[in-house]
């Protein structure tokens, strides 16, 4: 007889401090760590650590399309896989791509491509990987952080960043970037994610229960969080060249110091 | 030595008094003053059309008034007139088929592998057939190469004959991020004749990040891609000629080697 374990949630999503689970305050997200560069032999690639998902991102491309078929005359294709490990989720997840799956991998496509000028390479693809290794909640928001990331290191021409957070409702109070307990006990759940050089919502989806009042709230609390985000992509991105950069600066600096002495 | 000539016209955008030590990535906004400046390579102006932003990871370059981005990581675009090493990895009668690092495979058809004029006195259908076969070259083969022509819908066409280019039957080929070979090379060679004059090596730079290097033994060779490997992780800093001619004399007096 198989094991079963029936899915468990705490009644009360917030401690008595006032606090979430977690000890966050509402408008806090997880702790976010990124780095870009971490797979060789893709053209560019980036790992995510946020709160407890951990993905990886590789891109490759400019390339030829396999299957040829699905190749474009007039412009080129973003191709997205989105796929989580066996071992990620708490039951084992079958390694098959179901349809949440591809579902995701389209609306992460969807999300991206109008940040990039596809119509500059005809007949090729650009391929995307996406690879969950942990996941708890979140992890569409964090995969489409991450592609941009990606697509950023490996030097593909593109208007501007693309970040993603998740906004949702939770004991009739609106928090932000819930994580994985939140997201299936709460009452509501609306991931978005914003392009940044027209600032212009790029993905939009929504499940659960509130009130359309509400949507105001739920954006000016997601605008917030987005912009914190956003930083952490910047840094993530520049922290590789500057800290060369300042190496060889504190060689000419001493340089010059021993020369004067 | 090989290439001097060709390469020292070639400017080291790296190391150009306009180019800043700004580093910007994409999305990032290079000016507001639209008036007084132009979106030139690398960058593009938004939808309102009152800033510049920026569309790579690079170094920010401001030449005369337009305002350029010089990208620190990307891709090789083939465009006609530069030389590439190629790889051969398929054949048929008709023409080869090169990867040279770019999206397409680009071919080579034996009729530009062969000096016009060099067969005479052959005449008919037999000797043309003879003549445009595809045997010179096996698969596997490694070809300096220059790209005939090349644009974004068809595969770029090749041909080997030229100074310097042909089969390459020793040395060692590596390859690096195409936007760093300007680097490699220097402000008007001053790299790339730095390197030769310190370790005696034949080094061979190409536009799609592939250099072949050939010296007097292997211990020189390693100095030399060790060398071209720090230079491509450190071009976005300053003074680095220099510094990669302390760092070789340095480590030759630690290895042991002339």
């Amino acid at each position: 007889m198989p094991l079963i374990i029936k899915d468990e949630y705490p009644e009360v999503l917030f401690r008595e401090d006032g606090k979430r689970l977690d000890g966050r305050e509402k408008n806090e997200l997880r702790p976010i760590k990124m780095e870009v560069g971490v797979i060789k032999n893709a053209d560019g690639s980036a790992y995510l650590e946020w709160g407890n998902n951990k993905i990886f991102v590789a891109v490759y491309g400019p390339r030829e399309v396999h299957p040829h078929h699905l190749a474009k005359p007039d412009r080129g294709i973003l191709r997205v896989f989105y796929r989580m490990a066996t071992y990620s989720v708490f039951d084992r997840k079958r390694p098959a791509p179901g349809r949440r799956e591809k579902e995701i991998s389209m609306i992460i496509s969807d999300c991206i491509e109008p940040i990039l000028f596809l119509e500059l390479y005809p007949g090729t693809s650009f391929e995307v990987f996406i690879e969950v290794i942990d996941a708890d909640g979140g992890t569409r928001c964090a995969s489409t952080t991450g592609v941009a990331l990606a697509l950023a290191d490996a030097g593909i021409p593109m208007k501007s960043l693309v970040s993603a957070v998740a906004v949702g409702k939770i004991d009739g109070k609106i928090v932000v970037d819930l994580s994985g307990i939140e997201d299936k006990a709460g009452e509501a759940d609306l991931p978005c994610a914003i392009t940044w050089y027209n600032k212009e919502i790029s993905l939009l989806q929504f499940d659960g229960n509130m009130d359309l009042n509400e949507m105001s709230e739920f954006l000016d609390l997601a605008k917030d969080a987005l912009g914190r985000i956003h930083q952490i992509q910047l840094d993530a991105l520049k922290s590789k060249f500057l800290t060369i950069q300042e190496k060889s600066d504190e060689i000419i600096v001493n340089k010059e110091n021993q020369g004067e002495s | 030595m090989e290439n001097d000539k060709d390469q020292t016209e070639e400017l080291d955008e790296f190391e150009d008094e306009e180019t800043t030590r700004d580093l910007v990535v994409p999305g990032e906004v290079l000016t507001e003053d639209t008036k007084n400046f132009l979106p030139g390579r690398g960058t593009i102006l938004n939808n309102e059309g009152d800033k510049i932003i920026s569309l790579n990871i690079g170094l920010k370059q401001i030449k005369k008034n337009y305002i350029n981005v010089i990208p620190l990581r990307g891709f090789y675009t083939p465009r006609p007139g530069d030389k590439a090493i190629a790889l051969v990895v398929d054949k048929n009668p008709v023409k080869y088929k090169c990867d040279i690092n770019a999206k397409d495979y680009a071919q080579l058809k034996p009729k530009n592998t062969e000096r016009k004029g060099r067969i005479r006195g052959g005449r008919g259908k037999d000797f043309e057939h003879e003549r445009l076969s595809t045997d010179k070259f096996d698969i596997g083969d490694i070809l300096v190469v220059k790209i005939l022509s090349a644009d974004r819908l068809n595969k770029p066409e090749l041909t080997t004959i030229g100074k310097y280019l042909g089969k390459k039957s020793n040395g060692i080929v590596i390859s690096i991020d195409p936007p760093k070979i300007p680097r490699v090379i220097g402000r008007s060679g001053s790299m790339i004749k730095m390197l030769k004059n310190l370790t005696n090596c034949n080094i061979f730079v190409t536009q799609n990040g592939r250099i072949w290097l050939k010296g007097e033994d292997l211990a020189h060779e390693r100095l030399v891609i060790e060398s071209i490997y720090k230079i491509a992780s450190e071009a976005h800093t300053m003074g680095l000629t220099d510094r990669m001619q302390e760092f070789i004399i340095k480590e030759k007096e630690k290895r042991g080697i002339k």
